[in-house]
C-alpha cells in the first residue's frame, strides 16, 4: 500500500467524524509520512509499519466515544431522564399499577384455591382413616363403601392440589419474570440506553 | 496479547516518552516502536485522546529540514496521571513477578 491509498482508506474509516477534525488527524499521517520519506523509507515500508488505515479509523471513532462518555451525563440528558421516570411514572400508576395489583390479587386468590385442594384432600383421607374409629363414639354410622368413598376422594382432591401447586409455581414465577423484565425496560428508559445494550 | 491490556501499556509508555521531553509524532512513535512492537499508527489516536484529556499540549515549530511539526508536550495534569499510572503498573507487575515466581518454586 502507498502513501495515496493508507490515507484514503484512512479517511473512508473515519466515516462521519467532523470534517475539521478529518483535515487534522489525516495531517499527522502525512507528516509522518513525509519525516519517514525524509529518512529514506519507502512510502510501503512506512504505511505498513503503520497498520491497517480502518482499524486506525475505528480507533479514532472509539476514542471519540469513549470521551464522550467520560465527560458524563450532559444536562439534556438529565432533563431527559427525568422527564422520562416522571412520564413512566404516570403511565406506570395509572396503567400498570391496576392490571398489576389485580394479578397479584388474582394470585393470591389461586394460591387459596390451592391450599384449598390440599387441606380438603388431605382432611378427606383423615376422615376415612379416623371414621371407622370414631362412629361408634360420636355416634354416626359409616359403611364400608363410604369410607372407601372418603379415602379415594381425599387422595385425588388432595393429588389435584399438588398439581395444581406446580402449575401455580410455574405461573408465579413467569408473573415476576415479566416483572422484572419491566421494571428493567423502564430502567433503561430512563438510562436513556437501547434495549440490551451496554455503553 | 490482550488489545486492552496492550492499548492500556502503550498509553503508559506515551506518558512516561513524553515527560523526558517534548517530540513530535513521527520521532515519538520511532521512540516507542524502538522499544515495543506496535502498529506505529496506533500512537496517533492515543495522543488526539490525551491531548483532549488535558494531559499535553501542543506547539507548532519549524524544523531545520523545512516542514513545520507539531511537538507534544505534557502538562503537570498529565505529570499526577503518569506518576498514577506508574505506581499501578509497578503494583501490577510486582504483583505477576510475585505469581511468577511462586509458580517457578512450586
Amino acid at each position: 500500500m502507498n502513501r495515496e491509498q493508507f490515507l484514503a482508506q484512512l479517511r473512508k474509516a473515519l466515516g462521519r467524524t467532523a470534517e475539521t477534525e478529518k483535515r487534522e488527524i489525516l495531517a499527522d499521517y502525512e507528516e509522518h509520512f513525509r519525516a519517514g520519506l525524509a529518512e529514506g523509507r519507502s512510502e510501503e515500508n512506512i504505511a505498513k509499519a503503520l497498520g491497517n488505515p480502518s482499524a486506525i479509523g475505528n480507533a479514532f471513532r472509539i476514542e471519540n466515544l469513549a470521551d464522550n462518555t467520560r465527560t458524563g451525563w450532559k444536562l439534556a440528558d438529565v432533563f431527559r431522564a427525568v422527564f422520562a421516570s416522571i412520564s413512566l411514572g404516570f403511565f406506570n400508576i395509572i396503567v400498570v399499577l391496576g392490571p398489576f395489583l389485580g394479578l397479584i390479587g388474582v394470585l393470591i386468590g389461586m394460591w387459596a384455591g390451592v391450599a384449598g385442594l390440599a387441606i380438603g384432600g388431605i382432611g378427606g383421607v383423615a376422615g376415612a382413616i379416623a371414621g371407622p374409629f370414631l362412629q361408634g363414639l360420636l355416634g354416626f354410622s359409616m359403611t364400608a363403601g363410604n369410607v372407601l368413598f372418603l379415602f379415594f376422594a381425599g387422595v385425588c382432591t388432595a393429588a389435584l392440589g399438588v398439581l395444581a401447586a406446580i402449575g401455580m409455581t410455574w405461573v408465579t414465577r413467569q408473573f415476576f419474570v415479566l416483572t422484572a423484565r419491566y421494571v428493567s425496560f423502564n430502567a433503561r428508559i430512563i438510562s436513556g440506553r437501547k434495549a440490551g445494550g451496554s455503553t | 496479547m490482550n488489545i486492552q491490556f496492550k492499548k492500556g501499556v502503550l498509553e503508559l509508555c506515551v506518558l512516561v516518552v513524553l515527560t523526558r521531553k517534548d517530540y513530535y509524532g513521527y520521532e515519538l512513535v520511532q521512540a516507542i516502536s524502538r522499544s515495543i512492537e506496535i502498529a506505529e499508527g496506533t500512537v496517533y489516536p492515543l495522543l488526539r485522546r490525551l491531548t483532549k484529556e488535558g494531559y499535553f499540549t501542543t506547539y507548532i515549530r519549524e524544523s531545520v529540514e523545512g516542514p513545520a511539526r507539531r511537538y507534544y508536550q505534557i502538562t503537570e495534569k498529565g505529570k499526577d496521571y503518569t506518576a498514577t499510572l506508574l505506581a499501578e503498573w509497578k503494583r501490577f507487575i510486582g504483583g505477576v513477578n510475585n505469581l511468577i515466581g511462586k509458580e517457578a518454586a512450586a
